[in-house]
């Protein structure tokens, strides 16, 4: 399976419970791979608007665009 | 209103995009007395409260009038400044990390009518916009967090009680009277996004209850699991509740592990941490970031809990203002407040200031309590 | 007339230190006034608005803001905190009012037609309310609304050169004291070295991939002036090894009282003729010197570079000519487990562009905490968890004496398998040959 499509299968699967992962979950994909490399997918879907950030401010997660429950509460959608 | 377009296409984010420019480049606004003479400094004096004199090893001469700002300020403010900046400086001017402006010029003629221009310049309301002093041995202007202005997580506003606090400490901001500089700062919650925590008088905003739980709306608003992971002490974990008669995810909170630091709330609007009675400041002192004469220190706690009493915060700026005249009157010349507690002992900094001694002010925080404790028989009674 | 009643808030007016309220207040009537007719982006009235929903804190003692962090420009993952009222329909010009950090050039220095510029763009999309600066040291620009994050970005990159500054698990936007710009204690250019290292990490500022936030910062003198030691997880405090320049004539001056001492920094007070025995000498914190009336005398070998001396007698002693920093690593404020402090790491590396060797340092520190730190852990905590050995091996460092106060008090040593003659597999056969059960 392509690296990306590991990424989006892996955020597909955990929809139902959360949408929005740390960095350090991804890496936890890849482990022959390192951060930087890892970081380098997370890029390239977020620049081809499949993923988007999410941050409290102090912290920033990853998660699928749009998904997850805050968009539609604050009528971001 | 009508959009107006930058020239940005939403259709395509990437087309024309410049990313990763980062600031603009640190030498390209110096005065031209600061580019000539860049490393090239010999000495300083502080003229009078304010006004700093720096010559060059060529002889240049620079004066600099530092004034008070709000950290919170509007552009007509800005705007103000640049017209002083454009009046007297070429347009230069900068700002110090502590909120201060600062104005150079390059002969004392033009420094004294500078100076009087900003002392004369007032708000509507009657407060003084450029305050000229915050230097020395005196109280600099204050850094601080934001607080109700536009913080979530916040236990007491920011720029409020920095007004009150500095509109009382006012003549210390104005004199250089104090045995050591003294710099106060204030963090509206525990996070301390503004670090607080290695000031002479640090205020600390603290919450004193635990999270609510709205049930009914937990499941809808939030994710639960991030909820639960955001909570540093991990008194949070998911549940099911019964509400209206309904089963629904929620969360419980172990309200004795919690510290109150809002994590939850940030990730989940349905677990408010504000409360009017329960909020307030905390008040820490003695710490130091300067290795001058003794180590950086960190400041510690002496007052547990004041109420916030908006719109002026009395008990506070009074406490504040007390702990400052009795440090005054009792330290050494370049003795900070906290090496003046030390030398005296923290006994005596409560025997001095009055302030009451309470378990609050014990730590308990893990590892680090055990050697906050006295473990000698060298005390005084 | 104003839009909302501030019974509360007017009491901030009075006073003579600098109103925010009053400030805020010039802004409403400013945008009431409209003076250059702009079609404004965002409601007239916001600021009116905002001090409506202050003044309701005052009144019951909460805040009423949410956090929101979907909101942000397209490819960064920092730079724009997102922020909702939680009373949208009192107060519509502030219901969704976010924040953008601007990266602010190093030290701070401006000319107006640089904040002219940034204040059009903020007059037209924004509250034309601001901080400045945020804690951290970007230009914050306080309350706008979603659609014009975009736009102000793109007028930020295209039309003024600048890009926003970090927020989130990223690197933050660094910040150094003025430096050798006009304070003759800098050791080193400050400003530069942070001008450089920001744009050299522009990718780990836009891009969070760290495990929680992380900090530089830049002082020029062991003085501290923005903090590096207390508030960077990477801090680069400069210093110097050579003996401190005596200028023995200038001395006699500031015993003899022509010169002020402290650079006049106690002149609200009579303290009394200055004593340089009982003011200099005698607070040395390694008691490295000697006065005998009419020369000082400093023990290179025991100065620990605290400033005293020099910040006391400005014109008679400067710092040494060997200059360069010493590098502390790991400080932060006390969410989770306690403040901590920066620990000395490297003692004395050399500044020069294009601080090659202070990249080594912070990459080798990355590489490590990106693999080893969990989330939303400080490399401080990090440091901690793993031990300051674990640091040293990271960025092959030596240990040395002065990487700590005191040794430990414990024997309960770590030893390496490799450290201990024969290794750890034992020959069990040969031990019950001269033990029996």
């Amino acid at each position: 399976m392509a690296d990306k499509d590991v990424i989006i299968d892996f955020l597909k699967s955990k929809s139902a419970a959360k949408s929005k992962f740390y960095f350090k979950d991804f890496t936890d994909l890849f482990p022959d791979k390192g951060p930087r490399e890892v970081k380098k997918l997370l890029t390239q879907l977020v620049n081809e608007e499949v993923l988007e950030f999410w941050s409290s401010g102090s912290t920033t997660m990853y998660g699928l665009k749009g998904a997850g429950k805050q968009s539609h509460a604050e009528g971001e959608d | 209103m009508a959009f107006i377009s930058s020239g940005y296409n939403p259709e395509k984010p990437m087309e024309g995009r410049i990313t990763d420019i980062g600031p603009h480049k640190y030498d390209e606004y110096f005065p031209p007395v600061i580019k000539k003479n860049f490393g090239k400094w010999l000495y300083h004096e502080i003229l009078e409260p304010g006004v700093l004199l720096h010559v060059a090893e060529s002889g240049d001469k620079v004066y600099t009038v530092r004034v008070g700002g709000t950290r919170t300020m509007s552009i007509t403010n800005i705007r103000e400044i640049c017209d002083i900046a454009d009046k007297y400086c070429g347009g230069y001017v900068r700002w110090t990390t502590r909120n201060n402006i600062e104005f150079m010029v390059e002969d004392e003629a033009t420094m004294k009518a500078l100076r009087d221009d900003l002392n004369s310049r007032k708000f509507a309301g009657g407060s003084y916009k450029f305050p000229v002093g915050g230097t020395g041995a005196g109280v600099s202007n204050m850094v601080h967090t934001q607080g109700w202005v536009h913080c979530h997580t916040p236990a007491t506003d920011a720029s409020g009680p920095v007004k009150c606090v500095m509109d009382t400490v006012f003549e210390e901001f104005k004199n250089m009277r104090l045995p050591a500089p003294v710099r106060i700062a204030l963090a509206c919650c525990i996070n301390m996004c503004g670090a607080v925590h290695c000031s002479d008088i640090g205020l600390v905003g603290i919450h004193r209850k635990p999270p609510m739980i709205d049930h009914q709306w937990a499941d809808k608003l939030c994710e639960i699991p991030l909820a639960v992971a955001a909570c540093p002490t991990a008194a949070v974990r998911p549940t099911k509740v019964e509400y209206n008669g309904e089963k629904v995810n929620s969360v419980a909170i172990k309200q004795d592990r919690c510290m109150y630091c809002g994590n939850c709330y940030t990730m989940c609007p349905a677990l408010p941490i504000s409360d009017g009675e329960g909020d307030g400041i905390a008040i820490m002192v003695g710490g130091k970031v300067s290795n001058r004469i003794t180590m950086p220190k960190f400041s510690k706690v002496v007052v547990g809990y004041i109420p916030n009493e908006p719109p002026r915060w009395p008990t506070l700026t009074k406490t504040v203002k007390h702990i400052l005249d009795v440090y005054a009157a009792n330290a050494n010349k370049y003795e900070r407040l906290g090496d003046w507690a030390n030398r005296i002992g923290w006994e005596s900094f409560f025997k001095l200031t009055g302030l009451k001694f309470t378990h609050h002010l014990i730590d308990d925080f893990r590892d680090p309590a055990y050697y906050t404790w006295r473990q000698s028989t060298q005390f005084k009674f | 007339m104003a839009k909302h009643a501030t019974p509360l808030l007017d009491q901030l007016e009075s006073g003579p230190w600098p109103s925010f309220v009053s400030d805020i207040k010039q802004e409403a009537a400013n945008r009431a006034a409209n003076p250059k007719g702009l079609d404004y982006q965002i409601p007239v009235d916001c600021p009116e608005d905002l001090l409506g929903v202050l003044e309701l804190s005052y009144e019951e003692k909460e805040t009423h803001w949410k956090h929101g962090g979907i909101v942000g420009v397209f490819g960064y993952g920092g730079g724009v905190i997102g922020r909702y009222c939680d009373q949208p329909e009192k107060f519509p010009g502030v219901a969704h009012f976010h924040t953008v950090r601007v990266a602010q050039p190093a030290a701070k220095y401006y000319h107006s037609k640089f904040l002219r510029d940034l204040c059009d763009i903020w007059d037209l999309r924004g509250s034309g309310l601001t901080n400045m600066h945020g804690s951290t040291g970007d230009i914050v620009l306080l309350g706008t609304q979603t659609p014009q994050l975009e736009e102000i970005f793109h007028e930020l990159t295209h039309k003024m050169n600048v890009d926003l500054g970090g927020s989130g698990s990223n690197l933050r936007t660094p910040e150094a004291c003025l430096g050798q710009s006009r304070c003759e204690y800098a050791c080193y250019n400050t400003q530069d070295m942070c001008y450089q290292l920001t744009m050299d990490y522009q990718d780990e500022l836009h891009r969070p991939a760290f495990p929680y936030k992380f900090k530089f910062k830049f002082d020029g003198c062991p003085n501290g002036c923005v903090c590096a030691m207390a508030r960077s997880d990477f801090a680069v405090v400069g210093t110097w090894k050579d003996d401190i320049k005596i200028d023995q004539d200038a001395v006699k001056a500031y015993v003899g009282g022509e010169f002020k001492p402290n650079a006049g920094a106690h002149s609200g007070r009579d303290w009394g003729k200055f004593d340089i025995q009982k003011e200099v000498v005698d607070l040395c914190p390694s008691k490295c010197m000697s006065w005998d009336g009419s020369k000082l005398s400093i023990k290179t070998a025991d100065c620990v570079r605290c400033m005293h001396c020099i910040n006391t007698m400005p014109r008679a002693l400067h710092i040494g000519d060997e200059r360069g920093a010493s590098i502390l690593v790991g400080a932060k404020a006390p969410v989770v487990d306690g403040a901590q402090m920066g620990s000395l790491l490297v003692p004395f590396i050399s500044c020069e562009a294009p601080y090659d060797d202070v990249k080594e340092v912070i990459e080798k520190i990355w590489d490590w905490w990106m693999e080893e730190g969990k989330n939303r852990e400080r490399v401080g905590e990090t440091m901690k968890r793993l031990s300051f050995q674990k640091l040293l091996e990271v960025t092959d460092t030596e240990a040395a004496a002065y990487h700590v106060k005191e040794p430990r008090s414990n024997p309960y040593i770590f030893f390496k398998e490799e450290e201990v003659p024969g290794g750890w597999d034992r020959d069990l056969a040969a031990y019950r040959s001269r033990h029996q059960r």
